[in-house]
């Protein structure tokens, strides 16, 4: 699964598209939602965003649509509550019996926040899915983030892989041996796991402090960086977009659908 | 609680940046000389951020079948104090938004506030608590792997009921939030009390000099308590 989105960010059709314009376009796009008064702006960016992940990049539409899903069920939890304690307004909706009602406020609100919970996991996916981490520690270093942080994130992002495949061999035995069939079970197997994992991990990093040492490691890491020239058109293309997003958002700021 | 990308309206995600930023500076500047006396330091600490990631993004066993998953910021705040738990918490918490979905971009301040910084802070305060009022070992770890857990979802609750006052003010979004949350979060941080002491229990086991090397507990206590599982 997550080896997957690593593949996908090697090698997808905007593979050699200027990292540091990726990560421009997403994360202005995230800013620009979370700051739209009105979720007009921040569906168009959904829709722009997805756009670009499934005809440009050209990640398969099954595969954008499972990562799609993940958030949902969180996003639901947090949006109910929002829906019920904004209250004021005409009421649209009463719970038979329970002192709860949904205002048109309320309703505003919870479908304003699930268009910018939308828009920016839409944007978070079009960086996941087309810009490698190894490019995003580059330009890190670029912007003179301290160089103890980003070898603390590579060590920590190269572990996470082979941690997962161990994780995965473990609790894949541990089923087959019926370890999560009733819930103390469960809870008992749960903790073997994670101890086993704990001191493996340890020992893998052990391990590695030795190679690193073996290899005149000192104390810095040392990454080959690759510079790719933005396009112009492909920067006044940019602009062109945030810009047509923001005035979206400006134009629809008083609007309110119900 | 992770919260979500595009959550947190303009001021809050601000805000909250601002307040975990001195955090992750102090931390930031303990790394450094942590990395300089001892350079076999940082392979270590970034397995113990995997772990943590490996950790929250498998599924624990939960009574309501809900998607519930352990944290471990208890874990990283008892091993290497709070504040470069909390540069731990934060280059983890960057890749779950990424790869995982769980939280955001905007919403990092916050999730790092509430998961990098109270919940390992608690951690550590009540097992130095703990072990200076002499409670058993893994009765301490219990409380502060759950209690970690505890006040991360009590601070979202906050975050959140802060964005979010509704017409029932402050208190009656924070109860609101804090009720709908407790569902899940208070058996999941039982449990993961209950798993992070078992952890800790194969380390004692398995390979206690971990423990001695990090100056968590003496060679004598691990005797003891090696002693008393035999």
């Amino acid at each position: 699964m997550y080896e997957m989105l690593e593949d996908f960010a090697q090698e997808n059709g905007l593979r050699e598209t200027s990292p540091g314009l990726k990560l421009f376009i997403g994360i202005s796009s995230i800013l620009l939602c979370v700051s739209s008064p009105a979720p007009v702006a921040p569906l168009l960016v959904a829709a722009s965003m997805s756009a670009a992940v499934l005809a440009l990049a050209h990640i398969p539409a099954r595969v954008y649509a499972r990562l799609l899903l993940i958030p949902v069920s969180f996003a639901v939890m947090s949006i109910v509550v929002v829906l019920f304690t904004t209250g004021s307004g005409a009421v649209l909706f009463e719970v038979p019996g329970l002192p709860l009602a949904v205002t048109a406020d309320g309703a505003n609100l919870a479908l304003l926040l699930l268009a910018r919970v939308f828009g920016g996991m839409c944007s978070l996916y079009f960086i996941a899915l087309t810009t490698p981490m190894a490019e995003v520690f580059d330009i890190l270093r670029r912007l003179r983030v301290p160089a103890v942080f980003i070898d603390l994130a590579m060590l920590t992002y190269r572990f996470i892989f082979i941690l997962l495949e161990e994780a995965g061999q473990i609790y894949r035995s541990q089923v087959m041996r019926l370890g999560y069939g009733r819930f103390r079970e469960s809870v008992r197997s749960f903790g073997m796991l994670a101890g086993a994992l704990f001191i493996r991990t340890w020992e893998s990093g052990e391990a590695l402090v030795l190679a690193m040492d073996a290899r005149c490691y000192d104390g810095k890491l040392g990454i080959p960086g690759e510079t790719r020239p933005v396009s112009f058109i492909a920067l006044a293309a940019t602009l062109l977009y945030l810009g047509a997003v923001f005035g979206v958002s400006l134009r629809t700021g008083g609007l309110v659908l119900v | 609680m992770h919260i979500m990308e595009g959550f947190l309206p303009s001021p809050w995600w601000q805000v909250w940046f601002l307040v975990s930023l001195p955090f992750i500076i102090i931390g930031l500047y303990q790394l450094n000389r942590l990395v300089q006396e001892k350079r076999e330091a940082l392979p270590l600490l970034a397995v113990a951020g995997a772990f943590v990631f490996v950790l929250s993004s498998l599924k624990l066993p939960s009574f309501n079948g809900s998607c519930s998953h352990p944290t471990g910021t208890g874990l990283g705040g008892v091993l290497f104090g709070p504040c470069i738990a909390a540069v731990l918490g934060l280059i983890v918490l960057v890749f779950q938004a990424v790869f995982l979905a769980h939280g955001g971009i905007t919403t990092l301040g916050a999730n790092v506030f509430s998961m990098g910084i109270a919940g390992p802070a608690v951690a550590y305060l009540i097992y130095k608590a703990g072990t200076r009022a002499g409670v058993n070992t893994y009765a301490t770890i219990f409380l502060a792997a759950a209690l970690a857990d505890l006040v991360t979802y009590v601070v979202t609750s906050v975050q959140l009921a802060l964005a979010f006052p509704g017409t029932a003010g402050f208190l009656g979004a924070f109860s609101a939030f804090a009720a709908i949350f407790a569902v899940t979060q208070v058996p999941l941080a039982i449990i993961e009390g209950a798993v992070i002491m078992l952890v800790f229990k194969y380390i004692v086991q398995l390979k206690p000099e971990i423990l001695t090397r990090l100056d968590l507990l003496s060679e004598s206590t691990i005797r003891k308590l090696r002693e008393a599982a035999a």
